[in-house]
């Protein structure tokens, strides 16, 4: 299978972009396995670059703060980063926004992540 | 129905591509066409067939290898397949079938005879599919295994409705509960349980019984908050190994008939848009809660909203504010707002709104489980 996140990374912070524009049920399963292994191998927080996301379903969603909650038990954090309007009212709608730090400013991101 | 069918062809000769293809558009199919197999591993990336039709000989990889790429990821290997041959060789039809392939078809017959092959084959899978998904619904009504109730409840001064349509017709993670305490006090219950078809569906049981017994114990203990009450059910969601990696949205609200008045905590909900009759104004009114299981504490509060007599509540699930335009979907809460705004205000606002083309769109063409859930007191 390929993959759904394309992991790079900056300040030795992992950068995982989303590489598909409509982030739904049928990734949900694959997001959490490719953060949970990135969170593992980097020993860092992940910053999930929704950049070239037009739409996510409350699955995909529901992946993600599943992946952070593993992210809390290790210490760490997942941040979202570059989410469009859309997304990010969403975020805003069901207080997601209170659980993930978004940012729109990467240096901002790295600033905070970095170690 | 042909023409709600995907059909993805495989073959390396353009030509073949170009008349199957042209033949089957024709009939109402749409078509995807790859000249080799990884190009058609590409497609399968963005689109999901509902069959696909592959050459057996092509250059590089051929058609049982590419069968066989396809049986070894989880995501393709369910999608229906058929094999396209141009010669009667029954050795490697026999393989090809060994391989999962429904059928093959041979290229020389007249297209009619294999359109209308490839028809009935997506037929027998649709009615046996439909099939099974009635077995499983009539052994839910069997268990009494509802997440959507069978109607809602009469109370004097007040009218409830609701309308669901699941996803593509399966049941799906909303679910809605009525329950009515005594004379004095309702419960509303609105959730979604994040994820799709029978997965969510199975998981909405938990979820519900869960909040029918939390509603309970608040009651006996004289707790009538629904902030409590969420309290509860979230505390129970989070420890509970089981459920605790499923997350799920939801929406009280407690109708209390002595004060005129609902209250209304929200889990990760949308928010609920209140109409006001005496101001003729509309307005949204949020909750600050976590979605449930979360975290230990999710951030309750508690929003106390008076009934007059015309006012209006509604609340929904995301499904209402999902929309698809030119192949591209987008949630927006403020586009579901406008759509129901002009209806608000009267005494048929729910008949109405059910009618209107937003609701008729949602029927046709959703994208996920849509909700909505009304209350008004008569005027």
């Amino acid at each position: 299978m390929s993959k759904l996140l394309e992991i790079t990374q900056e300040q030795n912070v992992p950068i995982a972009r989303i590489l598909v524009q409509e982030a739904n049920l049928s990734h949900a399963g694959q997001l959490k396995d490719e953060l949970i292994a990135a969170l593992d191998r980097y020993g860092n927080s992940v910053l999930v670059d929704f950049g070239g996301v037009n739409y996510v379903d409350s699955s995909f969603l529901g992946a993600l703060v599943s992946s952070l909650k593993y992210a809390v038990s290790k210490k760490l954090d997942i941040a979202v980063l570059n989410p469009n309007k859309d997304i990010s009212d969403l975020f805003a709608l069901i207080r997601l926004d209170k659980v993930f730090k978004i940012y729109l400013d990467k240096e901002e991101a790295l600033t905070k992540y970095r170690k | 129905m042909a023409h709600s069918y995907k059909i993805l062809l495989v073959d390396d000769n353009p030509l073949v591509l170009e008349m199957m293809g042209r033949a089957l558009v024709k009939e109402g199919f749409t078509c995807y066409k790859a000249t080799s197999a990884a190009e058609a591993i590409l497609l399968l990336k963005k689109e999901t067939p509902d069959i696909i039709l592959s050459d057996y000989e092509m250059p590089d990889v051929n058609g049982f290898e590419f069968r066989q790429q396809l049986i070894a990821d989880t995501e393709y290997k369910n999608i229906p397949f058929m094999f396209l041959t141009s010669k009667n060789n029954t050795e490697l039809m026999i393989e090809g079938m060994n391989m999962d392939a429904i059928d093959y078809i041979i290229k020389d017959v007249p297209l009619p005879v294999i359109v209308s092959k490839i028809s009935n084959v997506l037929g027998t899978i649709r009615e046996q599919h439909q099939r099974s998904i009635s077995e499983l619904s009539k052994a839910a009504v069997a268990l009494h295994l509802n997440s959507i109730p069978q109607q809602t409840p009469q109370i004097a001064g007040y009218d409830i409705n609701f309308w669901h349509k699941p996803f593509q017709d399966y049941p799906g993670g909303d679910f809605i509960d009525f329950i009515v305490i005594d004379e004095r006090f309702t419960i509303i219950v609105l959730g979604d349980v994040m994820g799709k078809k029978w997965g969510a569906w199975f998981f909405s049981f938990g979820f519900l019984s869960y909040i029918r017994a939390a509603v309970r114990l608040c009651i006996f203990d004289g707790d009538v908050s629904t902030k409590s009450i969420m309290q509860k059910i979230n505390r129970v969601i989070y420890e509970d190994p089981l459920v605790s990696e499923v997350l799920s949205t939801l929406s009280l609200l407690m109708l209390d008939l002595e004060q005129s008045t609902v209250s209304y905590t929200g889990a990760g909900d949308l928010p609920l848009l209140y109409y006001n009759k005496v101001h003729d104004e509309t307005r949204r009114v949020t909750s600050g809660g976590l979605l449930l299981g979360l975290r230990e504490d999710g951030d309750f509060d508690e929003n106390i909203i008076t009934l007059n007599p015309g006012d209006q509540l509604m609340l929904i699930t995301d499904g209402m504010t999902d929309t698809e335009e030119k192949g591209r979907k987008r949630s927006d809460y403020q586009l579901f707002e406008n759509a129901v705004v002009p209806y608000l205000g009267t005494p048929d606002t729910f008949t109405r709104f059910k009618e209107s083309d937003f609701i008729h769109e949602k029927t046709t063409a959703h994208v996920d489980d849509c909700s909505l859930i009304f209350l008004q007191k008569q005027a």
